[in-house]
């Protein structure tokens, strides 16, 4: 286990990745999220700093936790994205759902500003 | 919870009792009861990998143990040895016929306890394992195509070698009614024997809407959009979330439609070098409202399109990160004048690997057009590789 959960308000939390978050982890960071999500925390800041490895399994529970969180209202964001993990996240395409900031400062300010601006990073257009 | 294997100790002789629980405690987690009442207790918390019972015991016997775990399925394959003063053939005939594994007697010796246990755990472990990998592989086989289509002027190869700890690649393809081709790549997220069941349920799924649906449509967005909606409403298929790539083919004016849901974008290798196939959208499973979005390009001649699933490009390299697309197309521009195209490629990548294996299952499908005969501007067969046009192959080592 590498990843460590903290309470940022009572409705959000930061969630420091660490290292991994691969098949050997999953299980245990989807039952924590679960655990969260029962104590109210709708809003999830994934710090990714220093992340090597996010394999599709690690992928998948940020997968189920958005599917579960959406419909509530609630919400999950990207800080400090690694570079091993942007390459996942551009292959999958999923920085259309995840918002990313640059810092788990900015994703909080934009949080509690709760008119985030997005940003997104911009794909090179496609080749004819 | 640590990975050693777990034995429970039924005695109610505290002094034999520990003296096994220190014993037993060098090699396995040992947890102890007094009597079958709180053995089963024990199991329903954490089911042993195997028992270790006395039969004369109060409150609940060893025989009366026995029996309450063999009527229940999650119990009735636990490994039982019986431990027992009672030297008599008849409580011994009665274990056996009840099933028990071994029988030892009291006064008995504890290093030939501690060796039938270490055998029994290792063979139940090795049994355990098998089964595992032989439904694996069973579900892999179902995966992938036995042949592949042969146009002329064409070289279609497939590639695979799951492993058993893989994921759930999956290849398909299928002819529709207007001579096109209709080809599936893809990759159900997760690892082990979840990853393969659900690929095994998605493809069946996928295979029956393209059946249905290709008497409407042969728009590979429109598949699409309904393998999403089916992945995201489908009870079974909750949380299963997949990289899918469909791909049209007409062989006649070598056009390829594509629509690619978050899926290992393919690699176009031409003479000039390899480019990205770009466009793609989200990964399916995930978001309702997604809207996907057919591409075209035309297969020049000399050229070829490589599709593959991420164990390609995550194999770490020698100096220790990942290949990468990158990595891949440099492989895929080396493969293009290769009799055996993946073959080479895989061969490449390989002698730049950090292991002589690969660490994941391995998938490709290799579209290599001709080249033009100079001169006439028509199509023909130069001197090698062409003769055989498909190749469908599962078991090739490592390719190297």
């Amino acid at each position: 286990m590498s990843f460590t959960f903290q309470k940022a308000s009572p409705t959000a939390a930061v969630v420091r990745i660490g290292k991994a978050l691969d098949f050997r982890n999953a299980a245990e960071f989807k039952a924590a999220c679960q655990e969260h999500a029962r104590q109210g925390i709708r809003y999830y800041t994934l710090d990714f700093s220093g992340t090597g490895i996010l394999d599709s399994t690690g992928l998948g529970v940020i997968f189920s936790l958005y599917r579960q969180l959406t419909p509530a209202g609630g919400q999950v964001v990207f800080a400090s994205v690694s570079r091993p993990v942007q390459v996942v996240v551009q292959l999958t395409r999923t920085y259309k759902v995840f918002r990313q900031f640059p810092t788990v400062e900015a994703a909080l300010e934009a949080h509690s500003a709760s008119a985030p601006a997005a940003q997104v990073p911009q794909r090179p257009s496609d080749a004819a | 919870m640590s990975d050693r294997p777990h034995v429970l100790v039924v005695e109610d002789n505290k002094t034999l009792r520990r003296l096994l629980e220190y014993r037993l405690g060098k090699v396995y987690d040992v947890a102890v009861a007094e009597d079958g009442q709180r053995a089963l207790a024990a199991v329903e918390a954490r089911a042993p990998d195997l028992i270790v019972s006395d039969i004369m015991m109060p409150v609940m016997d060893g025989f009366a143990l026995l029996a309450a775990l063999r009527s229940e399925p999650d119990t009735q394959a636990i490994p039982f040895i019986f431990l027992t003063a009672k030297a008599d053939d008849l409580s011994r005939q009665k274990g056996l016929r009840k099933g028990v594994d071994d029988y030892l007697t009291k006064p008995f010796d504890v290093d030939h306890l501690i060796t039938r246990v270490g055998q029994i755990v290792q063979r139940s472990q090795v049994y355990q394992s098998r089964l595992t990998a032989k439904i694996g592989r069973d579900f892999s086989d179902r995966l992938l195509p036995r042949e592949m289509p042969a146009e002329p002027g064409y070289r279609t190869v497939f590639f695979s070698r799951p492993k058993e700890d893989g994921g759930g690649d999956l290849f398909d393809w299928t002819r529709a009614g207007d001579g096109s081709y209709l080809f599936t790549v893809g990759d159900i997220m997760g690892k082990g024997l979840q990853a393969k069941f659900y690929a095994f349920s998605f493809l069946s799924y996928i295979r029956s809407t393209l059946h249905a649906m290709l008497r409407e449509t042969v728009s590979p967005a429109r598949l699409m959009q309904r393998v999403n909606e089916m992945l995201i409403t489908d009870a079974v298929l909750e949380e299963t979330f997949a990289s899918l790539l469909l791909m049209r083919w007409e062989p006649d004016t070598h056009r390829l439609t594509y629509c690619n849901a978050g899926h290992c974008r393919p690699i176009l290798v031409t003479p000039d070098g390899p480019g990205m196939v770009e466009h793609s959208d989200l990964i399916l499973g995930l978001d309702l409202g997604t809207t996907y979005e057919d591409r075209a390009l035309v297969l020049p001649p000399d050229s070829a399109l490589l599709c593959y699933t991420d164990g390609l490009n995550e194999q770490v390299t020698r100096s220790g990160g990942m290949f990468g697309e990158g990595g891949v197309a440099l492989g895929a521009q080396q493969a293009l004048r290769a009799e055996q195209p993946v073959h080479a490629l895989l061969s490449w990548l390989l002698r730049r690997s950090e292991k002589p294996t690969f660490d994941d299952d391995v998938l490709v499908f290799w579209l290599q057009r001709q080249p033009l005969h100079a001169g006439d501007g028509q199509a023909s067969a130069p001197a090698t590789g062409w003769r055989h046009h498909s190749a469908a192959d599962h078991r090739q080592p490592n390719g190297a």
